[in-house]
């Protein structure tokens, strides 16, 4: 335990009948040891949102018609969107290897009447559709399908 | 408005989880063929040529896959950056950079049903 937190983060609407320490930040917050991995996962969002905007532009451009869909085809190329897309490609990869590892955990004991399936289970369902859909959307996408 | 944050939380919540588990099962691929390959050569630009990349985006499965590729990943993106901010900022400015956020997130949401609905 190092320096001492923003007061205010973690704070009550209400005023709390229970005594309280001081809050501390850990001091290997915010990229040492375990906290690395909690930081870079909040900060794929810029990544994220950077992407979903991008998404919106591409789409935009094929309604536009073939000279817009062409001129944005030529954009893409440039050397500062290659390096954006393996930022994002990394982003992604990272995301879902951590999602899909706390996904299982995360799940309640019982669905209504029905428990869930094993942890294993579930995460090789989780790996196998992301590796099935990846797979379909590259294949469609770089015209090896439909 | 923090009233209207708190009242919104289940939807904003769904739609952050669906960012997260929608959007990275869409994203990988799309970013390898669109983002990487295509680009730089790997792949032929006539698999994306116009009217093949147009033909594919305007069927209904197609636009639906466009819409989830592009609206999910932004609330991804603003609850996330949210959180970082409350991390590193604390929480009194919260109410004012979460609606920041999720107004980019509404929009950017709002262009992209905008975008397919023109395909």
């Amino acid at each position: 335990m190092g320096r001492p937190a923003h007061p205010d983060a973690m704070k009550s609407s209400r005023p709390s009948p229970t005594r309280m320490a001081p809050p501390q930040m850990p001091s290997e917050y915010p990229m040492g040891g375990r906290y690395r991995a909690y930081t870079l996962f909040d900060a794929t969002g810029f990544v994220y949102l950077l992407v979903g905007l991008l998404g919106v532009r591409v789409v935009w451009a094929l309604g536009d018609g073939p000279v817009a869909w062409a001129q944005l085809q030529s954009e893409l190329q440039n050397p500062l969107y290659v390096g954006f897309h393996l930022l994002a490609l990394l982003s992604v990869l990272f995301v879902g290897v951590r999602f899909f590892r706390l996904f299982p955990k995360a799940q309640p004991p019982r669905i209504g009447p029905a428990k869930p399936p094993p942890q294993p289970v579930i995460l090789g369902g989780l790996y196998a559709a992301w590796l099935g859909v990846t797979l379909l959307m590259a294949a469609i996408l770089s015209g090896g399908l439909l | 408005m923090k009233q209207w944050l708190l009242r919104l939380e289940p939807i904003i919540w769904l739609l952050f989880g669906q960012g997260i588990l929608l959007g990275t099962l869409l994203l990988t691929g799309w970013i390898l063929v669109v983002g990487l390959a295509i680009p730089l050569g790997l792949v032929p630009a006539e698999a994306l040529s116009y009217e093949r990349a147009h033909a594919l985006a305007s069927s209904l499965v197609g636009k639906l896959v466009l819409l989830a590729l592009c609206a999910l990943p932004l609330w991804k993106g603003a609850h996330h950056i949210r959180s970082l901010a409350i991390d590193f900022g604390g929480a009194e400015r919260d109410t004012a950079v979460a609606g920041c956020l999720y107004l980019i997130a509404i929009v950017g949401s709002l262009l992209a049903i905008a975008a397919v609905v023109r395909l």
